[in-house]
């Protein structure tokens, strides 16, 4: 059966998670930081009255920061009781998805990508990534012991 | 289970009121235990625990949790026997029965996890089956002689156990009495009533029974009442409490060592009816005394949640237009009027909230009600004897705070007896009172904090073992001491736990107590003498008062209570060697200046000189620490989102808030956040030294 994703681009690259997971868009006009939070953590933001963090999409994945555009979404996903944000650089497309299109990422891919990626799917002449969504939000506590 | 579906709708309601007669069923196991210990009865005791477990099994049987009925039933089967023999029970019947109610509870928590509750354990089962017998062969064969000269026609409507109480408080010295209260219409109008008297009487004296008497009453009524007391107080006193005359007071004391009277297995004298009528008045009677709390009314707290979130957006939007109102005057705008009516809701927003708040309130002794269970147990487990004194008042906390709170404490108490309190013959051989003392003192202080005092008398924190365990030098402070014990590795070294006496889990205490809460930890202690641990927590933490400023080119929020001072930033002295630390004179002392913006990673701003720049003076582990920011922006009620999600739980922010611009805005504990800085600072460099 086809499932519904969500399309997203970050630094030229498209990935998707299923429709299902993904609570609403956004559009981004800055967040507040929070001291002492991991470094891929952009910071609170403010959605339907709830604050949650905001993770930057680009740090997460070791990409330089970009600039934030009038593009930029954060993608507001559900993780059982949690919910997060993921600032991305675009979002614009929601699509299903064959699961016949749908293959396990080459294990060089999945060594690069820290387990971010966990399929890949075609989509006519384009590569979309399938998100593993919980593991790029992490569960990494604050900066409590001074590491960062 | 059958009928999962009803069951789930009954579940929050169910769930309240097994916790509640849970709470009670705890507070009259332990009365009862206490008087199997000294070998007295216990009937009131006995008979409420016995009334808890009866409607505990039958609300159990509604929502059909087989366990809870089955153990429930065993235990209310033995207390029923134990109350018609006078409220006695064996001691073997002690542990038993603790062991049921834990049984109980648990499963209640299951069933509050959404999960389903396991099964009553068998062989627990089976001892408490096997405690009825052991309860009837425990009932003295022969009840001492009665020496009540109690009037035949209510003689006959008392209960065994009541007129056991009645002889036991002769025994104990104090008077047995009969009071009667005749009421009137004219007492009625001064609000005496059989209701009102019962409350005054009962500060008086302990009401065994009361009566209703119909017929033959003194003045000429055709109603009165027969209080049944064991006081201390004087007749008079008790005369004037029910309005003097015609009410009489009679002592139940037989005049001579009188012979026994008839014995009977009921202990009702022969040939004595009670009156049919008077009868179904004693039932009504009863009434009030199995309604506990009467006049009250309970919700479940998602309900005051939800007001609470009403007023939160009441609040948030009420910032908001006070933001549109100052655009308007500054653009000329004729605003004096909206500006009258924005104070006038800004008064009515602050009574709405108290009124919230104190519908969210509850008594911290409530609260604290499963400590002397814990305190039980810990004396069995550890074999040590220790004493708990609870000095808690009438403090009161918000719900959602309590909650919080008690696993804290529970901690703190399960140290104390676990760790700091010596055997008792270590306590002997360093001429000490072989039983150990554990103290909870808590009182509500002004600026809105409850500060709770949890003393032991046991050997104190030894600061050296605590050092070696954690690998660090010796602190040179009880600060510091209660630094490393907060560490989190220290709590799973058993051998530290040991030998230093504390640490067990002292890294969730703190957690608790200063990131959860707001609030503060702090810890003296004496070597051979004990500790003291105090716990301030703020008394809600929903809504509060905040000072808002701007730092760094952004705006935070921190707590009024917590806030000491402002001053203007003058004057600084930045001693060489200090890292950029700053001194400023306050009052005579140098008090040491923080630039709030390096502590938040901020690019520094300009005014960070020191010009004409703020700070606000915290207290920092007991010590005044002054914060410099940029600007004040003022005071102002804000609704505080706890940050509940693991990447931005972090020390010293305290939650978020929005301030009416629809972007969150910090709210900062800048007590918490100074020291989980400098703490940081410090352990950096370490490891840096060791490196190299």
């Amino acid at each position: 059966m086809n499932v519904l994703h969500v399309l997203f681009k970050v630094d030229g690259t498209e990935y998707a998670m299923p429709a299902a997971d993904v609570v609403q868009m956004e559009s981004f006009t800055g967040a507040t930081p929070v001291p002492g939070a991991p470094s891929h953590v952009a910071g609170l933001v403010q959605v339907r009255g709830r604050v949650i963090p905001v993770v930057d999409a680009r740090v997460r994945f070791g990409l330089p920061a970009g600039t934030q555009s009038l593009d930029s979404r954060v993608v507001v996903g559900q993780l059982g009781e949690r919910t997060v944000g993921l600032l991305v650089d675009s979002a614009r497309e929601v699509l299903k998805l064959d699961p016949r299109t749908i293959q396990p990422p080459p294990p060089m891919v999945v060594e690069g990508a820290k387990g971010f990626v966990k399929a890949v799917a075609q989509v006519g002449p384009r590569l979309v990534m399938l998100i593993d969504f919980p593991r790029v939000v992490g569960e990494e506590a604050a900066d409590v012991d001074g590491q960062r | 289970m059958t009928g999962t579906g009803e069951f789930a709708e009954f579940l929050p309601a169910y769930l309240a009121e097994a916790d509640e007669l849970l709470a009670s069923a705890q507070k009259d196991l332990l009365a009862v235990e206490e008087a199997v210990r000294k070998g007295q009865a216990q009937p009131r005791a006995v008979r409420e625990l016995f009334r808890a477990l009866h409607t505990l099994k039958g609300l159990s049987a509604m929502v059909d949790v087989e366990p809870v009925v089955s153990l429930a039933h065993w235990m209310e089967a033995s207390l029923r026997l134990a109350d018609q023999a006078g409220g006695r029970l064996p001691e073997s019947s002690v542990e038993p029965l603790v062991e049921g109610l834990r049984a109980i509870e648990l499963r209640v928590r299951q069933l509050g996890a959404g999960k389903t509750a396991s099964p009553a354990p068998a062989n627990l089962l089976e001892r408490l089956e096997a405690l009825g017998p052991q309860v009837r062969d425990a009932v003295p064969k022969r009840a001492r002689p009665v020496k009540l000269d109690a009037e035949a026609s209510f003689a006959s409507r008392l209960a065994p156990s009541e007129r056991e109480q009645l002889e036991g408080g002769l025994a104990g010295g104090q008077r047995a009495l009969r009071l009667d209260f005749v009421p009137s219409s004219e007492r009625a109008a001064k609000g005496l009533n059989i209701n009102t008297v019962r409350e005054r009487v009962a500060k008086l004296a302990d009401i065994v029974k009361v009566l209703p008497l119909s017929g033959a009453a003194a003045g000429g009524a055709s109603l009165a009442f027969a209080l049944l007391l064991i006081t201390r107080a004087e007749d008079g006193v008790l005369l004037d409490t029910v309005g003097g005359p015609p009410a009489t007071v009679r002592s139940l004391e037989a005049p001579a060592p009188a012979e026994a009277p008839p014995e009977d297995g009921d202990g009702v004298p022969e040939g004595v009816e009670g009156l049919p009528g008077a009868a179904v008045l004693e039932e009504e009677l009863e009434e009030p005394e199995v309604r506990r709390g009467g006049g009250l009314l309970r919700v479940e707290v998602s309900r005051l949640d939800e007001a609470m979130e009403w007023l939160a957006s009441l609040v948030v939007n009420r910032s908001r237009l006070m933001r549109a109102v100052a655009a308007l005057t500054q653009a000329g705008a004729p605003t004096r009027e909206i500006t009258a009516i924005l104070q006038e809701n800004g008064r009515q927003l602050r009574d709405l909230r108290s009124a919230i708040l104190r519908l969210r309130m509850v008594r911290v002794g409530d609260v604290l009600e499963r400590l002397p269970l814990l305190v039980r147990g810990l004396r069995r487990a550890t074999g040590k004897a220790v004493r708990l004194e609870l000095d808690v008042g009438d403090a009161e906390l918000d719900k959602a705070v309590a909650d919080r709170l008690l696993p804290a404490l529970v901690h703190l108490v399960r140290n104390a007896v676990d760790h700091a309190l010596e055997s008792p013959e270590e306590r002997q051989a360093a001429s000490k009172p072989a039983e150990g003392l554990v103290r909870l003192t808590c009182h509500a202080s002004a600026n809105g904090q409850l500060e709770l005092t949890l003393r032991d008398d046991g050997r104190g924190v030894d600061a050296k073992a605590v050092a070696k365990a954690a690998n660090a030098p010796v602190p040179d402070s009880a600060d510091a001491l209660l630094d490393l014990l907060c560490r989190p590795g220290l709590s799973t070294r058993q051998e530290a736990t040991r030998t230093s006496g504390r640490g067990m889990g002292m890294d969730i205490v703190r957690r608790i107590v200063v990131e959860q809460l707001g609030g503060e930890l702090r810890m003296d202690t004496r070597k051979g003498v004990g500790t003291t641990f105090t716990v301030c927590v703020p008394l809600t933490v929903t809504l509060m008062d905040a000072i808002v400023f701007e730092c760094a080119g952004r705006r935070y929020a921190v707590s009024v209570g917590t806030v000491e001072e402002l001053i203007d930033v003058t004057g600084v002295v930045r001693p060489a060697g200090a890292d950029g630390l700053g001194l400023v004179e306050r009052r005579g002392a140098a008090v040491p200046l923080v630039s709030l913006a390096r502590l938040l990673d901020m690019p520094v701003s300009a005014s960070e000189a020191g010009q004409g720049a703020k700070a606000l003076i915290v207290r920092q582990r007991g010590e005044p620490v002054a914060f410099a920011v940029d600007r004040l922006v003022g005071q102002q009620e804000i609704v505080l989102r706890p940050l509940e999600d693991p990447l931005v739980r972090v020390p010293g922010v305290a939650g978020a808030t929005d301030l009416g611009d629809g972007q969150p805005t910090l709210v900062l504990d800048l007590g918490a956040l100074g020291a989980a800085r400098v703490g940081r600072r410090k352990r950096a460099s370490r490891a840096g030294e060791w490196v190299s």
